[in-house]
């Protein structure tokens, strides 16, 4: 039983991981720039398919496909962003949802023509991120172990990124007072611009490695926005701490639901969201 | 050739128009009053000389180049630096982060800033939003110098502070040395006492230009167009 706890702890924290991975770019920019990006699971997508393919057709080893699947993730919401959001930036939050939206579905009918609708199966994920571990007398998956590592990497990289370097303080002074900023010299569009690279780069990243958790298909766009927007309306606008915390929590319900509770199943983290925003409606990070 | 020129310049919000045929010179190194009732249209000058109003006719030349198409980023970047009249303190970030944040490399820098306005150095690791006013606007002013800017655009910086910060802060003008000034103000003497030149605009126009120095004895004028303020 207790064995069985903390194995369910442990997947939760490794989903929750996935969760944050997928998420974090969206707090990011809804937080800090204020644009609704419904369409940031299709971002996940790409980088997931850019996975697949480059695995599939080309051979390369699962962790070679990873920085590429940031780098296309990243560059298609670059071009989206300069084509399309920035000149929504002013615009109402039903014309930034109404436009996101439809590029969910313009990505899935495109990756349903591309790929076809079914599940991709991979070959050749290396067999060290398939085994797993004994610890304590608790079987670790090598795989969950390792997204719990690149959770807490990212987790690093990003606070020390946007809290510590003198890019970070860019986008807050920009996010702040725009024109302030501007009047001092800052770029801020084009740090608006790496910003939101950086968001959708890290959704690429957690569209890939979701692929050998809970798999890829062109529905995966709109799927995980749900997932995605519990994660960061829990967690607070722009707190990367929250989105953290608030991942984690969902991610431990989640499969503790599935678990113990299987008459709730998935229903239970839609509990857990409305009893966490019911105590702190802002989010637990949240400041707006 | 003149570190600042405008010719002719109409500008504004949307279709309105505030400020209209204005022309002016600031010399390398100058300074320049520029003095007027609520509402003349001062701010709307710094803000012009920055790119953000809608400029609809004339031209804004800095250091002998065009600039009036250019973003405002880019107006910063040649060495225009402002310090707007509310201050407009980034709150979320830190007293040595509003410093550095948009800094250039130049003489002025955290250790120099920090000489100048000792109280900031003591506030540096303070948010932004935890500062008292006086502190904000040495902090603004401040920001504005480390971007190492050949000229400095300064909106009311003495409004609504303390007489003791308004020496302290009137001083630190005194010591810009090299740098070109324009300096918005209601406290007419000491704006004068610390500029070369002097305009006052009323109704979005330029209505009088005089030498600092001689305005400042020029009591009926004064009166007549800014209401004597002084204290
Ligand atoms: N954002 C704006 N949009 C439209 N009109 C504006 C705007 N800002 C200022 N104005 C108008 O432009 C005119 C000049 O305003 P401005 O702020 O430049 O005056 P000012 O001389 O700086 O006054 P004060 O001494 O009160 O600061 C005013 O009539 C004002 O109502
Ligand atoms: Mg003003």
């Amino acid at each position: 039983m207790l064995g069985s706890l903390a194995g369910v702890l442990f997947d939760g924290l490794a989903y929750g991981m996935l969760l944050f991975l997928l998420s974090v770019g969206l707090s990011v920019t809804l937080g800090m720039m204020n644009f609704v990006n419904l369409a940031h699971c299709s971002f996940a997508m790409v980088g997931g398919y850019v996975s697949v393919s480059l695995m599939n057709r080309f051979g390369w080893p699962f962790l070679a496909t990873l920085p590429m699947a940031f780098l296309a993730a990243a560059s298609v919401s670059v071009l989206l962003e300069r084509g399309l959001y920035r000149r929504l930036y002013r615009a109402s939050d039903l014309d930034q949802c109404l436009l996101t939206i439809g590029i969910v579905f313009v990505s899935i009918a495109a990756y349903a023509w591309l790929y076809g609708t079914e599940q991709q199966a991979v070959e050749g994920f290396p067999p060290y991120l398939r085994g797993s571990l004994q610890f304590m007398g608790i079987n670790l998956a090598a795989y969950r172990l390792f997204l719990v590592l690149c959770g807490f990497l990212v987790t690093a990289i990003l606070v020390a990124s946007l809290e510590y370097t003198r890019f970070g303080a860019k986008v807050r002074a920009a996010v702040d007072n725009q024109r302030m900023a501007r009047g001092l010299g800052i770029d801020v569009d084009r740090t608006f611009m790496l910003t939101f690279a950086l968001g959708g780069g890290l959704a690429g990243l957690g569209g890939s490695l979701a692929i050998e958790m809970v798999g890829l298909d062109p529905g995966f766009a709109l799927a995980y926005l749900v997932y995605v927007l519990i994660v960061v309306s829990v967690g607070g606008l722009g707190s990367i701490g929250g989105s953290f915390a608030a991942a984690i929590v969902l991610g431990i319900s989640d499969m503790a639901g599935k678990y113990y509770v299987p008459w709730l199943g998935a229903f239970l983290i839609y509990l857990v969201m409305v009893g966490l925003l019911m105590w702190r409606p802002q989010g637990l990070f949240g400041k707006r | 050739m003149p570190l600042l020129e405008l010719r002719d310049v109409r500008a504004g919000y949307g279709d309105a128009v505030v400020l209209d045929g204005i022309s002016l010179e600031v010399p390398e190194q100058g300074s320049l009053a520029v003095l007027g009732r609520n509402g003349a249209g001062k701010s709307t000058l710094l803000l012009t000389l920055m790119g953000f109003t809608r400029l609809k006719r004339g031209r804004i030349f800095f250091k002998g180049r065009d600039v009036s198409a250019l973003a405002p980023h880019r107006r910063a970047q040649l060495g225009i630096a402002w310090v707007a009249q509310e201050r407009e303190i980034f709150p979320s970030l830190s007293a040595e982060e509003n410093l550095t944040v948009a800094a250039h490399p130049g003489p002025w820098n955290l250790e120099r800033v920090f000489r100048l306005f000792p109280r900031l150095a003591e506030r540096r690791a303070n948010m932004g939003n935890q500062l008292s006013g006086g502190e904000q606007q040495m902090l603004a002013i401040a920001r504005a110098l480390m971007t190492n800017p050949g000229l400095l655009l300064l909106d009311e910086p003495f409004e609504g502070l303390a007489p003791v910060i308004v020496d302290e802060l009137a001083g630190a003008l005194e010591r810009l040395d090299g740098m070109a000034l324009i300096l918005v103000e209601q406290h007419t003497e000491l704006a004068l006492s610390l500029t070369e030149d002097a305009v006052v605009l009323e109704r979005g126009a330029i209505v009088h230009r005089a030498r600092s120095g001689e305005f400042a004895h020029d009591a009926p004028t004064l009166e007549r167009l800014v209401g004597l303020k002084i204290a």
